[in-house]
């Protein structure tokens, strides 16, 4: 028998929940307790084990779409059974049909007209009073301003966004009278999903692979001299984030030379006393550390861009970017000035380890202030780094490296690096900025403040 | 100086009386049968009418009581195997017919109406006329539709005058029955057939319309074994016959048609058997159709429990004269004089009969337990089951399959042919094989085919089955219905242009299409109807029409559409092996077309309902059918901003559609263009976005487009029918109003 799968309430009152990612794809044959999705509420990542024998039908939810406690998420059909079962549990249960494409199972279509009951299942389904309809997420839209206004948009268009929990009436239309067709809620929803995957400003894009064998043209073939590579998701979103954020972000730039020589020093008596526990401090620990030092020092640099308010923080959470297999990943660390560096060596590795492993989760890549570049292996000396929005600034990391510095008088070596921010001057003034980096340099080049 | 000289029209018509030595002479039995079954009709029509006045019989009740007479002496002169079909006033011919069925030996006065198979058939009847689900039909039908096909009763009809092409499909059956019967039993090919035959009864009202009279030339043309049966009964509801003809002797119609016809004494039933039997002896014989008119009377109103002069339109005096020439009691005296019964078995009889009536009426009411007078209601449990209201419209061919023969597509070696040649060969190579099929039309023995050949070669080979009919639409097509109604023949019929169904309109639509529904599944109808399109050929507002827009509107009908002479042979052939009226629209623009055809293609089938993709496409599903198909792909083929997936449909009606490969398509690209070529009114599109769009709107990312003709039927003046018709131009302009719809470059030209 054809069951759904409701979201578990998994602490008291909550209400909702975030389906985070699906650990099981439809067709899949699963069994009771079988772990099938992640789910995350405010306070928890739980996995969401099924209640259900049998094989997933198809997903009723889309990865990071928030879901009220109770409404389905999936559903599960007993193996033998067809499609049909899970279409007339879903008509009878008022719920949506599901994501297109997402069925596990080929959706019957009906073959006679006078054999209407899949349209009506589908027009129960359009009625039904889904708890995650879009309607729901209309009426709590933040775009009190439209509320009233008529927003024209495709039927099609309409479904999707209900399917994603998309409030269609934010979206622009490119139709006929601005009508929001397919195509707009799919390019909302492509921002929406990547949103979260856009690697560091400036950090270097994955390594561009070997061009594969079928890229080469064929031996018979006209060489055409180039070779076109359709955009991926995660490039458009890189494209689109980035350049929204140099076309509007009035972005300014100050550069400090940072002596490193202590800090280094340092950081080998630190790995010398950790020897043997597993633990380890990197160079970018320790930057980190001081820029959550320098902004506990200058909390007005401690801020987000809102659009019409700048959001002041009390913690200071900041973005490290990390190379995976993958694509580029830019998690946040928390609290960076509250916890000593151990806790931060620790939070930093458990971060770049999963994020290996591809378990970074949705909430671990939102929020923070600043963000930290860092190119310093690949030789680079300075560089300037793109906002990464609503971020109030990015600072950009070079290689440390042997220079010849004057001191007293006399030309001396010593190791440097080239530290650049990049600061929306929307957020963060001048001479804020200076005072921030200043503040920055001195806690690297006084490394013994690091460590408090 | 112009000479006159009287013009001699040597088709007799006579006036049958009978005298008292007739009635001597008449056998025993005979008329021991008509008084029982007299007794019995009038007993059962004053039962009806009670049960009327009681607000029980939903819908008229068109009582019979006074025509008994003409009924029975009518049916008392057939053999079992004999048809007959009437009007809406039919109770007692079907009554009659069905007595004579279950008792060809005569009833007697002892059992009367007793006996299990006659109280069966009885309530079955009064069943039916109350639409319960024991009658005939299931209760569909009702007192107007009476059909019991086992006992030759045809089919009661209430379009007046409709019945009487149908019937003239079940005498052509029946004499084609004895030529090949005949032929295979190797007899002498001389003398009479002796042939079964078909008994029409209508009235002095529908012996004035265009179905009657195209019926009368039809059946003399082709010398059918045909009696129209006229009951006179003076009285077109209330108006007089006198009133509405010139020429109140109805049974002179007969002879202008060449049609040996009779008047007789409708009151006497004796005269009427008479009557019937020369008629019947002539037509048996092969001496063509006849028509017997029998002056009679129907002692109530059009319906219901009322004398028609309550209703002003005549006087009490001239029903108390006829009411003095009871068919019942006429029956009854000269038995009573000749001393074969007397007046007191005459009443018990009546009050026996009586009491089975009553039986049966006790059995299928209940006292209403809500009524407070004490009233009757139906026993609710007899009542049909409302969910299945729309059963039997058509047969249950599984849809996606091949009905018979193989699947396979045929793989001959292609050689060019003309798509017009490969619809004769098709029709040709059917009626090698199957002996029942008939192709009529006009002009279709001739012309090397017709007037586009697509039945070239057909009347050498098969003679007897293509019958050029004359210009008679409503007539041909509904002797067409009459045939298929016998399950043992399947015609071809062609409209030389489509337009003509209007003419045909009534058999087409009222009977061909409703009568399986109608008689709750009883017969089947395989009935052909090719029609021609002939937008483009200069032929005008009446001769250009699209008839699939209107078709589709009708229930019975399944509809194809062919692009290609190959699919030209697939689906004529799957719509001749289907039980359903098939209508098979062909286009002139593609009869000339050549193409490489595989041998073998007469023999293909394709399966019932599945629709082609001709070009297969992401952005729009473009749905067209026959010669606009290819105009679809052409301008898909264009198009650099829209990959267009082009469907031709094949099937277009209610039930054949293929809706999986709409909707598979259609959830894909999110976008419809439905191209046509025909003007806008009578669109089929119209139909079929409002289907899409109740099915698939969650799935539509625009308006369902559509592109049609303009609003006018196309004109004859060249320029004029270019611009009423959709043309390529017409096509790019849906295409760019889809683009536009979509925020891409096109201009929408709407």
């Amino acid at each position: 028998m054809a069951e759904l799968i409701t979201m578990p309430a998994i602490v008291a009152d909550a209400t909702e929940a975030v389906l985070a990612s699906w650990m099981v794809s439809a067709g899949d044959e699963i069994h009771r307790g079988d772990p099938i999705a992640e789910v995350e509420t405010e306070k928890a990542t739980v996995e969401l084990t099924s209640e259900a024998d049998g094989v997933v039908d198809r997903f009723l939810v889309e990865p990071g779409a928030s879901v009220e406690v109770g409404a389905p998420v999936a559903a599960v059909r007993a193996a033998g059974e067809d499609a049909d079962a899970v279409e007339r549990l879903l008509a009878s249960a008022g719920g949506d049909r599901g994501p297109a494409g997402e069925t596990g199972a080929e959706a019957p279509t009906p073959s006679d007209a006078t054999e209407n009951a899949p349209g009506e299942s589908e027009r129960s389904g359009e009625g039904g009073d889904s708890p995650s309809s879009g309607e729901a997420a209309q009426r709590s839209s933040p775009s009190a301003g439209r509320d009233h206004a008529r927003v024209f948009s495709s039927p099609l268009a309409r479904r999707i966004a209900r399917e994603n929990q998309l409030d269609i009436a934010s979206l622009p239309g490119s139709g006929p009278s601005g009508r929001i067709l397919r195509k707009d809620v799919e390019r909302a929803l492509a921002a929406r999903q990547e949103e979260a995957a856009v690697p560091a400003p400036a950090e270097p894009g994955s390594p561009t692979p070997e061009p594969a064998s079928a890229e080469r043209p064929a031996a018979d073939a006209p060489a055409p001299g180039y070779r076109d590579e359709p955009l991926t998701g995660m490039r458009r979103a890189i494209a689109r984030r980035l350049t929204e954020s140099k076309t509007t972000a009035p972005h300014f730039y100050l550069s400090v030379d940072v002596q490193m020589d202590a800090l280094l020093a340092t950081r080998r008596q630190i790995n010398a006393a950790l020897e043997g526990t597993g633990g380890r401090a990197t160079v970018n620990d320790m930057i980190l550390k001081a820029l959550g030092a320098a902004l506990t020092a200058v909390p007005r640099a401690n801020a987000t861009w809102e659009g019409d308010a700048i959001r002041y923080y009390e913690s200071v959470d900041l973005a490290m970017a990390i190379a995976t297999e993958g694509g580029l990943l830019t998690p946040v660390v928390r609290d960076v000035a509250g916890q000593g560096l151990g806790a931060l060596s620790r939070a930093t590795a458990d971060l770049k380890d999963r994020a290996a492993r591809g378990r970074i989760r949705q909430h671990e890549l939102e929020g923070g202030t600043f963000s930290v570049s860092n190119l310093g292996m690949y030789g680079t000396r300075e560089f300037s780094a793109i906002i990464n929005p609503p971020h109030a600034g990015i600072i950009a990391c070079g290689a440390s490296e042997q220079r010849a510095v004057v001191r007293d008088g006399e030309l001396a070596a010593a190791t440097m690096m080239t530290a650049t921010l990049s600061a929306d001057h929307r957020v963060v003034d001048g001479a804020l900025a200076a005072e921030l980096m200043r503040s920055f340099k001195h806690t690297l080049e006084n490394p013994l403040a690091v460590l408090l | 100086m112009p000479q006159e000289t009287p013009l001699d029209v040597s088709t007799p018509v006579t006036v049958l009386t009978t005298d008292q030595r007739d009635w001597d002479e008449a056998d025993e039995t005979l008329l021991e049968s008509m008084l029982v079954q007299t007794h019995a009709i009038r007993i059962f029509e004053e039962a009806v009418l009670s049960l009327a006045g009681e607000g029980l019989v939903h819908g008229p009740a068109h009582s019979s009581i006074g025509q008994e007479g003409a009924a029975v002496g009518s049916v008392l002169a057939l053999r079992t195997a004999d048809g007959v079909n009437g009007t809406h006033r039919g109770h007692h011919q079907f009554l009659a017919k069905g007595f004579s069925y279950l008792r060809p030996e005569g009833m007697s006065l002892v059992d009367g109406i007793k006996g299990d198979d006659l109280g069966e058939f009885t309530r079955r009847t009064l069943s039916e006329i109350l639409g319960l689900k024991d009658g005939f039909s299931g209760g569909r039908g009702g007192s107007m539709h009476l059909q019991w096909m086992e006992a030759g009763a045809l089919g009661t009809n209430a379009i007046v005058g409709g019945g009487v092409p149908l019937a003239a499909g079940n005498a052509w059956a029946q004499r084609q029955d004895a030529v090949v019967t005949r032929h295979e039993e190797g007899a002498e090919e001389v003398g009479p057939l002796d042939t079964g035959v078909t008994v029409t009864y209508f009235g002095d009202g529908a012996s004035n319309i265009g179905s009657t009279l195209e019926t009368f030339n039809l059946a003399s043309a082709w010398d059918l074994p045909l009696c129209f049966f006229l009951e006179n009964n003076r009285y077109a509801v209330s108006t007089l016959v006198d009133d509405v003809t010139g020429e109140s002797h109805l049974a002179a119609r007969g002879p202008g048609f060449g049609i040996r016809s009779w008047q007789v004494d409708g009151m006497d039933p004796l005269a009427v058997y008479l009557a019937q039997r020369e008629a019947v002896e002539h037509m048996r014989a092969g001496g063509g159709p006849t028509l017997i008119e029998a002056q009679t009377y129907r002692f109530f109103h059009q319906n219901g429990p009322f004398p028609g002069s309550a209703f002003g339109y005549r006087s009490k005096e001239e029903e108390t004269q006829w009411r003095h020439r009871d068919p019942v009691d006429r029956v009854a005296s000269e038995m009573i004089r000749r001393g074969l019964i007397t007046e007191e078995q005459n009443s018990d009889l009546a009050q026996r009969i009586r009491e089975v009536i009553e039986e049966i009426v006790a059995g299928v009411t209940e006292k209403d337990p809500d009524s407070e007078r004490g009233a009757r209601r139906i026993v609710p449990a007899l009542w049909p089951d409302a969910e299945g209201v729309d059963a039997h419209l058509r047969s249950d061919a599984p849809l996606g399959e091949v009905l018979a023969g193989s699947e396979e597509p045929p793989e001959g070696e292609g050689t060019e042919r003309r798509f017009v040649d490969v619809i004769a060969d098709t029709l040709g190579h059917r009626m090698a094989q199957d002996p029942g099929v008939v192709v009529l039309g006009e002009d279709v023995h001739r012309l090397k085919g017709g007037t586009n050949g697509a039945t070239r070669g057909l009347a050498a080979e098969h003679p007897d089955r293509v019958l050029g009919t004359p210009i008679s639409e409503n007539a041909f097509t509904g002797l067409a219905g009459g045939l298929a109604m016998t399950g043992r023949y399947r015609p071809v019929v062609e409209f030389m242009y489509s337009d003509f169904m209007w003419v045909a309109a009534d058999q087409v639509f009222n009977q061909i299409g409703k009568a399986r529904h109608m008689f709750g599944g009883q017969s089947s109808m395989p009935v052909v109807l090719r029609s021609k399109v002939a937008m483009g050929a200069g032929y005008g507002s009446q001769h250009s029409m699209d008839p699939v827009g209107i078709f589709a509107t009708s229930p019975g009908w399944r509809i194809v559409a062919p692009s290609t002479a190959e699919d030209y042979a697939g689906l004529m052939n799957t719509a001749l092996d289907l039980d359903d009226p098939v209508l098979v629209v062909e286009h002139v623009d593609l009869y000339g077309a050549k193409s490489s055809v595989p041998a073998g293609v007469e023999e293909h089938r394709l399966p019932l309902g599945r629709a082609a993709v001709r070009r297969p496409g992401s952005d729009v599903t473009v749905l067209s059918y026959l010669n606009m198909v290819a105009e679809a792909v052409a301008v898909a083929e264009e198009r650099q901003d829209l990959d267009a997936e082009v469907i031709d449909l094949r099937w277009l009606d209610r039930a054949s559609l293929d809706w999986e490969t709409v909707s598979e398509s259609v959830r894909r690209t999110n976008n419809v263009l439905i191209v046509e070529q025909g003007p806008a009114g009578t669109s089929y599109g119209a139909w079929l976005a409002d289907e899409i769009q109740r099915r698939l709107f969650d799935h539509l990312d625009q308006p369902i487009q559509r592109v049609t003709g303009r609003e006018a039927s196309p004109s004859i003046s060249k320029v004029l029918e270019g611009a009423a018709n959709a043309d390529r131009e017409s096509v790019r302009a849906g295409f760019d109003t889809i683009a536009h719809q979509l925020g891409l470059s096109g201009e929408d030209r709407d």
